[in-house]
């Protein structure tokens, strides 16, 4: 007796009509690689997984007007493969690429990462960083809710049973701002991060900082930009002691919102450290 | 539920269940057993296939998924006569194969990055291997084996140089 069926609808629209069906507890499958490791440990919540893999409208990738679009289908090989998204988002380029490793890249799509909402998920610092919306759509219609309003706690977002996550959608970076990506895991490759520093920044023809965004990922129960630090950096010159005040800073305000934990001794001076870094590459002193 | 789709050239019309994974497909109702089954959650590779040319975990993937898809695994990787290609050669004469239990996924591994790269340098190698473990060689000799292969392709076509 199969523990659930399965479906692969041929349209988004397909897929809303079936997860809005009260005769099933549905479940939707993208890459895969969350759900069937989850399928190993614990009996399925669910008597029907809805393949959404290859549905085209959540493959798109492209730029309108003045905001960028990508779809949650886009798996992380394709986002590194994007000439639109290396131009102007290399730091997401760089967290895809430190993903896992080829086999996962090819499969494991972007909305996942973000619905998944692990921890340490490696999408959510550059999409916050870009100060990204989230696209839901039902059967009901569709809403619009900011990623960092997205996430409850690791692990739980703000998902109803019967939404897909359609695409989201950024303002794109101003011409000239930089953009870093920082992971911190156990190995090189094929590790989940234990530490991730984000950040985006560019100077204005004085050369004091203009533009800058700060969120470090897998220190806190949400992502979330570290406006503090931010405020730090704003309008000033970059020098390596204004990173030091940065660097102290975001370790103030991640043990205020993450309080004391085991990984505190550990992650307390490496976020430090990991800061100054991530400010010292995308700013040139 | 049937499946259909191409496996190693062949067509494949099968009844199975939905909740497997292709992984179990292949080995356990097709009897398709150089796909390894090494760790059944995506870390090791041993499972590796080529989905539509693309590497994946066979065990991170659902049989219905294989629906009108071509698949390659390590029993289509052979030349014309049947016998190794340049690539199996290579790992043989390199020394890359010990116990023998990775080399299906990292064959392919390796077929994957020749197509899309195919002069990659030893760092390009390596990352490409990123998603396959071998517990016994210590990864050099199947890097080595890669980059002959590559290198005694671009000199059959005629083409030099390193990327």
């Amino acid at each position: 007796m199969p523990r659930f069926t399965y479906t692969r609808p041929d349209t988004l629209s397909e897929t809303l009509r079936l997860l809005a069906d009260p005769g099933h507890n549905s479940r939707l499958l993208a890459g895969g690689t969350d759900l069937l490791i989850r399928l190993r440990h614990d009996a399925p919540n669910f008597d029907r997984v809805i393949d959404i893999s290859r549905l085209p409208e959540l493959k798109i990738i492209e730029q309108a007007g003045d905001e960028v679009r990508v779809g949650s289908g886009v798996t992380y090989t394709e986002m590194i493969n994007s000439p639109l998204l290396q131009r102007l988002t290399p730091f997401l380029i760089q967290a895809a690429r430190q993903v896992g490793g080829p086999q996962i890249r090819n499969q494991g799509t972007i909305g996942g990462n973000i619905v998944n909402a692990a921890g340490g998920a490696d999408m959510l610092p550059p999409l916050v960083c870009l100060d990204a919306t989230l696209h839901l759509v039902s059967a009901r219609g569709e809403r619009a809710i900011a990623l960092p309003d997205f996430i409850l706690h690791p692990q739980r977002t703000h998902i109803r049973r019967d939404e897909v996550l359609s695409h989201l959608t950024f303002p794109t970076p101003p011409p000239g701002v930089r953009s870093i990506f920082i992971k911190l895991g156990r190995q090189r490759t094929s590790a989940i991060s234990r530490l991730i520093v984000a950040a985006m920044g560019g100077l204005d023809a004085s050369g004091r900082i203009d533009f800058i965004r700060f969120a470090p990922g897998a220190v806190t129960p949400r992502v979330q930009r570290f406006e503090e630090v931010e405020n730090l950096l704003l309008g000033e010159f970059p020098t390596p002691e204004r990173f030091a005040r940065a660097g102290e800073e975001a370790s103030r305000v991640m043990q205020a919102l993450a309080g004391d934990r085991w990984s505190s001794p550990y992650k307390t001076p490496v976020l430090q450290t990991l800061t100054i870094r991530a400010l010292t590459q995308i700013f040139p002193t | 539920m049937q499946i259909n789709f191409t496996l190693n050239n062949t067509p494949i019309v099968i009844d199975a269940p939905p909740d497997i994974s292709l992984l179990t497909l292949l080995r356990e109702h097709l009897g398709v057993t150089g796909v390894k089954d090494g760790c059944d959650v995506g870390e090791c590779g041993a499972c590796s296939i080529l989905l539509d040319g693309m590497l994946v975990n066979s065990c991170q993937l659902l049989a219905p998924q294989a629906d009108g898809r071509n698949i390659l695994t390590i029993e289509g990787v052979h030349d014309e006569s049947g016998g190794p290609t340049d690539l199996q050669r290579h790992f043989i004469e390199q020394g890359a194969v010990q116990c023998g239990f990775c080399i299906p996924g990292m064959i392919l591994a390796g077929e994957a990055l020749l197509a899309e790269n195919p002069n990659p340098d030893r760092e390009a190698i390596a990352e490409a291997l990123a998603g396959n473990l071998c517990r016994c060689t210590g990864y050099i000799q199947i890097v080595d084996a890669i980059e002959a292969t590559a290198r005694e392709r671009q000199a059959r076509s005629g083409q030099g140089g390193r990327s």
